[in-house]
């Protein structure tokens, strides 16, 4: 059974008097696929750095899985949360695609060998087999995203925490994500400015403004409030005009 | 192995008096042509390495005699040859050290080598610092690709006016963007629990050739220090 999340009455600041998170409270189920949604610089992404542990509330508490994130549990935490970062060129910073994706099982003190044979079951999930010995920044985006992607897996993380996994990626590419995120059991994150995969894929969702949660719900019940949804900066007039065209 | 042999050569060659006989230089050039013979390195490709260097190299080996000459006159005319060779002397050194330095960074990877040192003992401080120096070289080159483009499709031929001001900002915006990812970076590695030494899964094993060649270059080496 994978990890659930709860997180309680969070606040964050990266300088004072600038509060990006304003008493975030959410709890996400174990096993399942959560999205958040909202505009740019609503603290999206600084949320999801909570959830491993980056950075850390100056009020309230985030727990995985029963754990109370603090500095003394950052290992337990980082084995349980695998980040998934916006850029892959971000996330890939070895020099061949099976020493990245080696990287967090190590940390982890497994052994080379295991390391390996995670290393090949991740790429195995991501279609990457073969791509062992090359370089990650000479791959085309879509493949550089897998190999982010591999290379959280590789570390079998309960939870998987997304920052907009579909960003840079063509429609067909946007699918064969979303399959893969389909299939995996593991509780999931995924924070997204593309609101149409989010609501394809997760069973609930949150609309963050400002640092405050706004609302929580099932997402084809959020995409339908259409004042709330234009009031966060989420129109979804465009999409619904050109659907009814095609 | 390469690390040992490439900084114990160095130590041989660096350690030899400065009125060593030129001819030690000439066997020492020897040996170390022939390894570069060996490496199948293009001639090219070297020649461009140590012209990089050169003018460190000519500094140092126009120093000792310069400074010679103009705080001691007549100690410098009294031993002008000496001086001379002497100076000869530190630019041989300085080319041979070079030289193997750059046999050594050529044939190896830059993580092997990271990983080399690690398994010698060298603080992992050092190497740490030195992996995210290497990784952090090309986010500050990628950054400052696409600067450049950014600029160059903005600029008809070449940039008129303000062409330092233009640049200063290109560099300041740069050094800023490249500080921002590299945070970034830091922080995807510590989300997959970084802590502070990189992990090493690369099998280095010593085959016979790779403990008999780099010992007898070594030995040949000392043998020109100490015998001939």
């Amino acid at each position: 059974m994978p990890a659930g999340i709860i997180t309680e009455n969070l606040s964050f600041s990266y300088s004072p008097g600038r509060r990006v998170l304003k008493s975030v409270s959410l709890e996400i189920h174990p096993g399942e696929k959560f999205g958040i949604i909202g505009p740019s610089g609503s603290g999206k992404s600084t949320l999801l750095l909570h959830l491993n542990g980056i950075l850390r509330g100056e009020e309230g508490s985030v727990s995985i899985g029963g754990i109370t994130v603090n500095s003394k549990n950052l290992p337990d935490i980082r084995r349980l949360v695998g980040l998934v970062f916006q850029n892959p060129d971000d996330q890939l910073f070895n020099p061949t695609v099976e020493e990245d994706i080696a990287f967090g099982p190590l940390n982890f003190g497994l052994s080379p060998e295991d390391a390996r044979s995670r290393v090949s079951e991740a790429l195995a999930m991501m279609n990457l087999t073969g791509f062992e010995k090359l370089t990650p920044h000479h791959l085309s985006m879509g493949e550089r995203k897998r190999v982010a992607l591999a290379t959280v897996l590789s570390m079998n993380p309960e939870v998987l925490a997304f920052d907009e996994p579909f960003s840079n990626l063509d429609p067909s590419m946007v699918m064969q994500l979303m399959e893969i995120l389909r299939g995996m059991e593991s509780t999931q994150v995924i924070v997204s400015q593309s609101v149409l995969p989010v609501i394809a894929l997760c069973s609930r969702t949150a609309i963050l403004k400002d640092g405050k949660i706004v609302a929580v719900d099932e997402p084809r019940t959020l995409v339908r409030s259409r004042d709330l949804m234009e009031s966060c900066g989420l129109d979804m007039s465009l999409y619904r005009n050109y659907c009814r065209d095609l | 192995m390469k690390i040992v042999t490439a900084f114990t050569g160095i130590v041989v060659i660096v350690t030899e008096p400065l009125s060593a006989d030129p001819a030690h230089f000439l066997l020492y050039l020897a040996l170390v042509t022939a390894v570069v013979s060996v490496t199948r390195l293009p001639v090219t490709y070297l020649v461009r390495r140590l012209l990089l260097v050169s003018p460190f190299i000519l500094m140092a080996a126009l120093f000792y005699p310069l400074s010679v000459f103009i705080s001691r006159k007549e100690f410098f005319a009294a031993n002008q040859e000496a001086i001379l060779t002497a100076g000869a002397a530190i630019l041989m050194k300085s080319l041979l050290a070079v030289l193997l330095l750059v046999l050594l960074s050529s044939t190896e990877r830059f993580h092997r080598l990271l990983m080399a040192l690690r398994r010698l003992r060298v603080p992992a401080i050092i190497t740490t610092v030195s992996a995210l120096l290497y990784r952090y070289i090309f986010i500050i080159a990628d950054e400052a690709l696409k600067s450049s483009r950014a600029r160059d499709s903005r600029t008809p031929g070449k940039l008129r006016t303000g062409r330092i001001g233009v640049i200063g900002n290109q560099v300041a915006v740069i050094f800023l963007r490249s500080w921002e990812r590299s945070r970034i970076v830091y922080q995807s590695m510590l989300s997959r629990g970084f802590s502070g030494e990189f992990p090493d899964m690369v099998d280095m094993h010593l085959r016979t050739a790779d403990i008999v060649f780099p010992l007898l270059f070594i030995a040949l080496l000392i043998a020109v220090r100490l015998i001939i």
